[in-house]
């Protein structure tokens, strides 16, 4: 038995009957990441042994490994989000998701790379270099927790967290064939997770099946009083939604998801997909989302202008990256010019442009006004149904460099932007391979705050299927 | 000079508000700690850290919005002001742009005139920089302390009606205890827009901002000194331009310091990691609780039947808890004129010489009336009274207990006076002769002398009808 393909809860049951030991299995991991790491490049950094004593039998998870993104703050560690103006700089404090996680008893195996500043879609944005993907190296993982989403399909770690803004936890858990849950909008703190676009941030799982997924959002979710955005809401035990059971579950296919621009084998797969559901007795209901078509430009004002807003911080002055000069204003330029890498260059333009006085109706004004008709689509939609079925990504993953073009990487985040400005809950789960090997994935968005719908009929297809237990084969020499 | 043109002013208050903890974190909001001791990841803006509101804020503010007589915002929500400076750690501040909390109200001044008061919105305060030779330090304790911004319509006229207008916000402010209003520390700050037209001109002047002044008298100096430069300019066919002066206090003088052009875009958007804020009705009326009666009001109540000057008046209402005091100790006492007198006396000029003036005080109502009372039904003489007070000002020890323990009780009508009076009578023979000549002057020597061998316990009154009693024998 190789400890390392066994999935979290199974490692957790091993420990709890005293069959392995948590050190041990930190330990197995550990070499896996040193042995297989170097062609994939999963990890900023890989701990060679845990950085804090787990508490015995204080979870379900005790003593299982995990990765965490490289924007989540873990006291005494290096956080830099792959960027060079923050390389070096350690974290005072811990987010609130890291202590949630530790005082459950995981152990963190280490940080896991991303597009810097998780701006991107493809892990290529990252100052420490691209992430491979690792069905196929010569392919991205997705982006932008592309670190984690190859990281746990490559089963150098059981599960990881990663953050989603746009589909930076779904795109690549689809590009990797894994389960990536963006849980809604205030159910998971974001103190200690380095904002990129506030009111769209959240932090979610990468996960290899419903189980682990279900078990580590119940560590993750709830009020820690350090979020002002979080939801008054009652967390539910998240396990109880594990079985399987479609019955009285209605299914929205959103037309405009499977028109223009989709790989005709994503099509098929994820259409299959729906089929199998229609026979379990899932009622499936064409809808429409008419205003999703404009989600991407919407987005791309809104997630920039807050992003250039937040990373305004980032100037030299108390941490981080600093460029001398006897000129504060140049302290500032120089710094900044030589910190951040282009697509953040990129979308600190666009976003203060769409802030500044005499363009601010125009854009930002107007995209929080799109935002809210792209809510009231979904909401109008959840009147009939009770989870959305589409695709996760329009194509498998693509080939490193292969997206030149900004406008083209944008794209690949089209089905997944719309649940963000939304605040919805959402997981991409594998549907399939495409001719090449490669995983396809297909994604079911939830109510707000009903992620117990998505996580049942989630764990009832995976009993139906094996698209979720196949490993990539790791032979790369 | 120039009686062609009228000034037109308006000005712009940053008011620190009184809480223990910052706008939006826990760290403390004491003044003058060691540098960057009160500071957390939060304020100081460390990667990752997110604002939390404190509930006090919004209290205090809405109390100040409705004694400005605001109409307060039902729903209010922060926004984010983008600029940056080494003392904005976030190289934001998060303020309140488009939908201030209170917004249209008016503040009446000593004057009766009424200033319009356009907008109070809540911000936070940036840090502090320390400029050294060469180089410069950055302060962050002062980062996150709320700040409410109370800006007033262009209705004040002339600098000295500026001068007014602080000073009774001032205390409007510290009579709700919504801020200590400390200028010195910075507790309260100033800017002001001023511009001058032509008389019975209906548009408004070109708009020079003024900063950097640090004190009312400083705001005032400055409003003179640009009132003045605008009427030259304007006198001799030249223009104002839209910029921004600061007051050069050495030099008496403002300076340029950005023009219109160099103006900031500080492009404001909402703050996504804040929700939108509700104002109940419950929480205004919980407010006006905390209002008492304001200074105006007290003054005119105090015009009739306490017979006190105006002057007199002013002295009193200055500080919310001395006027208190006063009336506290007022209805108690037997004399009223003389507690008055007294109290307007020789108590202000103990509490001058206080390091922190009335609010050092810790005497009690009862025993302050004890000492009045007692001086005026002769008990203790004036000397003594003033002792027994400096020594109960600030440690409400009893009187009686301070009488006893410095013997000074007032001789009068004693044997014991007889024989001091026909003692000094003897020994100042040329005096008597002065004062029986018509010397007024050599009556209050006498008198003296008799103080000064009672060491202060002798009644003068009684003192003087002894000796003009046997003198006169």
């Amino acid at each position: 038995m190789d400890i390392c393909f066994l999935t979290a809860c199974e490692l957790a049951r091993k420990i709890r009957d005293e069959k392995l030991a948590s050190a041990d299995i930190f330990q197995s991991f550990s070499k896996r990441v040193l042995e297989y790491d170097k062609n994939i490049n999963s990890f900023v950094e890989c701990y060679d042994k845990p950085i804090y004593e787990t508490k015995a039998g204080s979870s379900e998870l005790c003593g299982v490994p995990i990765a965490i993104k490289n924007n989540i703050c873990i006291e005494g560690r290096e956080i830099n989000c792959c960027s060079n103006i923050l390389k070096g700089h350690v974290s005072a404090y811990d987010a609130t998701v890291i202590k949630k996680i530790k005082s459950a008893g995981l152990n963190i195996l280490g940080t896991t790379n991303m597009d810097e500043f998780a701006f991107g879609s493809s892990t290529e944005t990252s100052a420490y270099g691209i992430t491979c993907n690792p069905w196929d190296i010569t392919r991205v993982p997705g982006g932008s927790s592309g670190g984690s989403a190859a990281a746990v399909a490559a089963r150098l770690v059981p599960f990881a967290l990663g953050s989603d803004t746009g589909g930076s936890i779904r795109q690549p858990a689809s590009f990797c064939g894994v389960v990536g849950f963006k849980p809604s909008y205030g159910r998971v703190s974001r103190f200690g997770l380095v904002a990129f676009g506030s009111s769209l941030d959240q932090i979610g799982t990468l996960t290899r099946d419903f189980s682990d997924c279900a078990d580590l959002l119940n560590i993750i979710s709830g009020p820690d009083g350090f979020d002002a955005t979080l939801a008054d809401v009652k967390v539910p035990d998240f396990r109880q939604y594990l079985r399987k059971d479609f019955s009285g579950l209605t299914a929205g296919v959103p037309i405009e998801f499977f028109e223009e621009g989709i790989n005709p084998q994503v099509k098929n797969a994820v259409e299959e997909a729906i089929n199998l559901l229609k026979d379990n007795r899932v009622r499936i209901k064409p809808i429409s989302l008419p205003h999703t078509k404009y989600s991407i430009a919407t987005y791309y004002i809104i997630a920039s202008s807050e992003a250039s807003s937040n990373l305004q911080r980032f100037d030299g002055i108390r941490y981080g990256l600093r460029v001398a000069s006897n000129n504060l204003d140049d302290i500032y330029k120089k710094t900044r010019q030589a910190g951040f890498g282009d697509e953040a260059k990129r979308r600190i333009f666009l976003g203060t442009y769409s802030l500044s006085s005499g363009y601010y109706d125009a854009y930002y004004m107007r995209a929080l006004k799109v935002r809210r008709l792209i809510q009231e689509d979904f909401k109008n939609v959840f009147d009939d149904v009770d989870v959305i079925i589409t695709p996760t990504s329009p194509t498998t993953a693509f080939k490193v460099g292969e997206k030149s073009d900004p406008l083209s990487m944008y794209l690949s985040d089209i089905y997944t932007i719309s649940t963000n400005l939304a605040g919805l809950p959402a997981v991409s789960l594998p549907c399939g391979f495409d001719d090449q090997g490669l995983p396809i994935g297909m994604q079911f968005i939830g109510k707000s705050f009903h992620e117990g719908d998505i996580i049942r009929l989630g764990y009832s297809y995976q009993n139906l299927t094996e698209y979720n237990r196949k490993a990539p084969v790791l032979n790369y020499e | 000079m120039n009686n062609e043109f009228e000034t037109v002013i308006g000005l712009e208050v940053h008011v620190q508000l009184k809480t223990k903890s910052k706008i939006f974190c826990a760290c403390s909001t004491e003044f003058a700690c060691a540098p960057n001791t009160n500071i957390c990841p939060i304020c100081s803006a460390y990667p990752g850290v997110l604002p939390l509101f404190n509930k006090k804020v919004l209290e205090l503010a809405v109390r100040t919005a409705v004694v400005l007589n605001c109409s307060v915002n039902d729903k209010i929500y922060f926004e984010r002001k983008n600029y940056f400076y080494p003392d904005l750690p976030k190289a934001y501040q998060i303020s309140q742009y488009k939908k201030p909390l209170g917004e249209n109200g008016w503040l009446e001044i000593s004057s009766g005139k009424k200033i319009g008061i356009t907008r109070a919105h809540l911000e936070e305060d940036a840090g502090k920089l320390v400029h050294k030779q060469g180089y410069s330090l950055v302060d962050l304790n002062r980062t996150g302390i709320p700040l409410l911004e109370i800006v007033s319509e262009p209705d004040i006229s002339d600098p000295q009606e500026a001068f007014d207008y602080l000073t009774y916000l001032k205390l409007i402010l510290q009579y709700i205890e919504v801020s200590d209003c400390d200028m010195e520390k910075g507790f309260l700050r100033c800017d002001a827009n001023i511009s001058t037209r032509k008389k019975g001109e209906k548009q408004l002047g070109v708009k020079v901002e003024l900063k950097n002044m640090n004190s009312f008298r400083g705001v005032r100096d400055a409003l003179f000194y640009e009132e003045k430069r605008q009427r030259e300019v304007l006198s001799s066919g030249g223009k104002i331009f839209q910029e921004t002066r600061l007051w050069d206090v050495d030099k008496s003088k403002t300076i340029v310091m950005r023009t219109k052009e160099e103006a900031h875009d500080y492009r404001y958007f909402p703050e996504p990691d804040l929700l939108d804020f509700y104002v109940c009705n419950e929480l205004i009326d919980a407010q006006l609780e905390f209002i008492p009666e304001l200074p105006l009001s007290a003054r005119s109540r105090l015009l009739g039947d306490y017979g006190l000057s105006e002057k007199d008046i002013d002295v009193l209402i200055a500080n919310k808890s001395m006027l208190r005091f006063y009336e506290d100790v007022y209805n108690k006492a037997d004399d009223k004129r003389k507690l008055t007198n007294w109290f307007l006396g020789p108590f202000l000029e103990q509490i001058n010489n206080l390091p922190k003036g009335f609010s050092d005080v810790t005497i009690s109502v009862d025993n302050f009336v004890k000492i009045v009372n007692y001086f005026c039904a002769g008990k203790i003489n004036n000397v003594a009274a003033k002792k027994v007070l400096s020594e109960s000002l600030t440690t409400d020890k009893d009187p009686d207990e301070i009488i006893k323990e410095k013997n000074l009780l007032q001789i009068s009508g004693t044997n014991e006076l007889e024989c001091v009076v026909d003692r000094v009578i003897s020994e100042n023979s040329a005096a008597v002769g002065e004062y029986l000549n018509g010397a007024d002057k050599a009556m209050q020597f006498l008198i003296g002398q008799v103080m000064k061998e009672t060491k202060g316990k002798a009644n003068p009154q009684v003192s003087r009808a002894l000796i003009e009693e046997k003198i006169k024998k």
